[in-house]
């Protein structure tokens, strides 16, 4: 159902090796990563803790650049721009949406929206319009001048997300979108992903550990000790749940190798 | 980006009204003193000026020349002032008030005055009513000459201190009898109708006699005109009106009274000038030193001011890691964040200077109606005070803003 705007690859990672110094040499973060997100696609980067897939987040969000490996977004090759040049990509092609939602607590719900908008130097008229349209669209048309304080979690997290989508990017990242809210809100938030995703052709882009959202994904990434590994969900659910997933998306299911289920997650 | 970036710094100062006005505390104190400090100052310094120095600093006094001077030339009379340079200086300063604003003559004679069985030797002085406009008069009791005086030649003298003191006492209480009591000048009668106060400086007034040049003339003394040239003057007094136009009003001077008086071109002057040089010299550098240490101790005022706004701006910039984080991942530049920071401080130090200002405004305001002393504000001082302020907000502002700016936006968004 997603894939009429399967197309070209937007997220293209070759080589990407990431490391930290540590006191005695170094900690390999991300090790040999090649991977290519197409436009339209909704995906999750998934993993155990210390899996990297916050390092791999960071990396394709252009908010740290890797040790080596190059990286090509929406066709311009960012693996070695300045950090100047990185804002202005940030700004014109990527949407965050955070875990603890990461919104300005003195600025009203409009004014947070609209801070994408001002650094990408939008006036403020076009500004407050472009702001309240996405609020609208997440459903906060009536909330325009709440401050964060005052709003629910679920809320919070729908402000950050018309933040994320004011400035038309070319991909929402969300780092554990779900991780502060309960079950229900969080399905909420999620189900919106997937309206922007297939009413809009939003290309979404998922951090988690939580393998609940990895089955509402077009395709699971996955993530452990720094290397890429495949058929990640099944080591939380079973290849059967996997191949009942695939079947639902009505896709082939792939063949998987079954694994003991001693070694699963 | 502009108009934003003033925006997100007012709301930030809002945000911790409190601190932001703490943090402005001695920049407010600083402008408001520069401010304060420097309106007062030049109304205190003109009021000393008045006082102290008063008229001497701001008269040039013409007197006779030296006929034994050097490229003195062997004319009859040569030197002598007479009541025709007088007026030619009339005319004079009647035409430039810019420059002038009083001209008054002195004749003086040496003679005997006498009250009752008290007579002592000393100096009457033939003047106009002007005279209080060149030299420091200072009334014990009684008034100066009039116009009216003038006119009518009337019989009337004003006792200098010393004059009077030596005639009828020190007491100055018993002093007061004196106004309308007559004495004899040169045997001649005349009515006491002012005592002025003891009185130092040049010129001093103390042991002098004052009375209109026309009674002296008609009643008193007798003629006193030099041949052919009408009535001989002792010295011409001219009133300045500002300090700083010594030079201008020598230079006309010397050019009015050389054709006046047809001395030849590369002649000496046939007459002498007496300015206020000195004086000046002395009140220009006590007029600097104060000025100096006015500035040297607002500047450091101002200095401390930058140094708690520069603290505050670094704990700011801990305390918004995180913010600093988000906004970065939301496109902000580099310079974005430096921009932002940077004009919080200056608007913390404007809007300090600002209350700084207004503070001083109010304050020089209080003391002028409390003291009648007319104060302007100096509008110097404020243009001083605000621009230094934003120097003080840029300078200290921008490594704060620095380390914000550069602030990895990964371990930004990370901070706890």
């Amino acid at each position: 159902m997603t894939t009429e705007y399967l197309g070209r690859p937007i997220v293209e990672l070759r080589n990407i090796r990431k490391t930290f110094p540590t006191g005695d040499g170094e900690f390999v973060a991300l090790d040999d990563i090649s991977l290519t997100i197409a436009e339209g696609e909704m995906v999750a980067i998934m993993g155990p803790s210390g899996s990297g897939k916050s390092t791999l987040m960071t990396l394709i969000g252009l908010l740290d650049s890797p040790t080596t490996g190059q990286y090509i977004l929406d066709g311009i090759d960012v693996s070695r721009l300045s950090r100047q040049e990185q804002a202005r990509i940030r700004n014109r092609k990527l949407g965050f949406v955070f875990q603890n939602f990461n919104l300005l607590p003195r600025l009203t719900a409009q004014k947070n929206v609209e801070l994408p908008l001002v650094y990408g130097r939008v006036g403020a008229r076009e500004r407050a319009e472009r702001a309240r349209a996405a609020l609208e669209a997440v459903g906060l048309g009536h909330k325009l001048d709440s401050l964060p304080n005052t709003l629910s979690g679920g809320q919070k997290q729908r402000v950050a997300i018309a933040r994320a989508l004011v400035h038309d990017p070319a991909i929402i990242l969300a780092d554990e979108p779900t991780g502060a809210l309960d079950t229900r809100t969080g399905a909420e938030i999620l189900a919106l992903f997937r309206e922007l995703n297939r009413d809009q052709g939003r290309t979404i882009i998922i951090v988690t550990h939580d393998p609940e959202i990895g089955r509402h994904m077009d395709r699971v990434i996955g993530l452990r000790d720094g290397r890429l590994v495949d058929n990640i969900l099944s080591e939380y659910y079973g290849v059967e749940v996997l191949e009942e997933v695939e079947r639902t998306r009505g896709l082939d299911p792939v063949p998987v190798a079954r694994r003991p289920a001693g070694e699963a997650a | 980006m502009f108009t934003e970036l003033i925006a997100m710094a007012f709301d930030s100062l809002r945000a911790n009204k409190f601190r932001s006005l703490l943090t402005m505390l001695g920049v407010i104190i600083g402008a408001g003193t520069l401010v304060a400090v420097l309106s007062l100052g030049n109304a205190l310094q003109g009021q000393v000026f008045e006082q102290f120095v008063d008229l001497g600093t701001r008269r040039i006094a013409v007197t006779p020349g030296d006929p034994r001077a050097k490229g003195a030339r062997d004319v009859p009379g040569y030197g002598l002032l007479s009541v025709q340079d007088y007026q030619v200086l009339e005319t004079m300063v009647a035409n430039r008030p810019d420059l002038f604003r009083a001209i008054a003559p002195e004749i003086t004679v040496s003679t005997q005055a006498r009250a009752g069985a008290v007579a002592l030797q000393t100096l009457l002085v033939g003047t106009s009513a002007a005279y209080p406009q060149v030299q420091r008069t200072p009334m014990l009791y009684g008034r100066f000459l009039t116009p009216g005086d003038e006119a009518e030649g009337a019989r009337v003298g004003v006792l200098g201190w010393l004059v009077a003191r030596d005639l009828f006492g020190a007491d100055k209480e018993a002093l007061r009898n004196v106004i309308g009591q007559t004495i004899e000048v040169n045997g001649q009668p005349i009515e006491v109708v002012g005592i002025i106060g003891e009185n130092g400086g040049p010129f001093s007034t103390d042991g002098r006699i004052f009375t209109p040049v026309s009674t002296m003339r008609l009643r008193l003394i007798g003629d006193l005109d030099l041949p052919g040239r009408g009535l001989r003057m002792s010295s011409i007094l001219l009133g300045l009106q500002s300090e700083q136009q010594v030079n201008a009003a020598v230079a006309l001077i010397e050019s009015t009274l050389r054709a006046a008086r047809n001395v030849p071109a590369g002649a000496i002057n046939d007459f002498d000038l007496q300015t206020p040089t000195q004086a000046l010299t002395v009140l220009a550098g006590i007029s600097t030193a104060i000025t100096g240490f006015i500035a040297v101790v607002a500047g450091i005022s101002l200095v401390v001011g930058g140094i708690g706004i520069m603290n505050i701006m670094l704990v700011a910039v801990t305390e918004r890691t995180r913010e600093i984080g988000v906004r970065k991942a939301l496109g902000a530049s580099d310079g974005d964040v430096l921009g932002q920071f940077v004009m919080e401080a200056v608007a913390l130090s404007l809007v300090g200077s600002l209350i700084g200002v207004i503070g001083a405004i109010g304050i020089v305001w209080l003391i002028s109606a409390a003291s009648g002393i007319n104060t302007g504000i100096s509008w110097i001082g404020i243009a001083l005070a605000l621009g230094f302020a934003s120097a003080i907000g840029i300078g200290f502002g921008y490594y704060p803003a620095r380390r914000a700016a550069l602030l990895p936006p990964i371990e930004a968004l990370r901070y706890e």
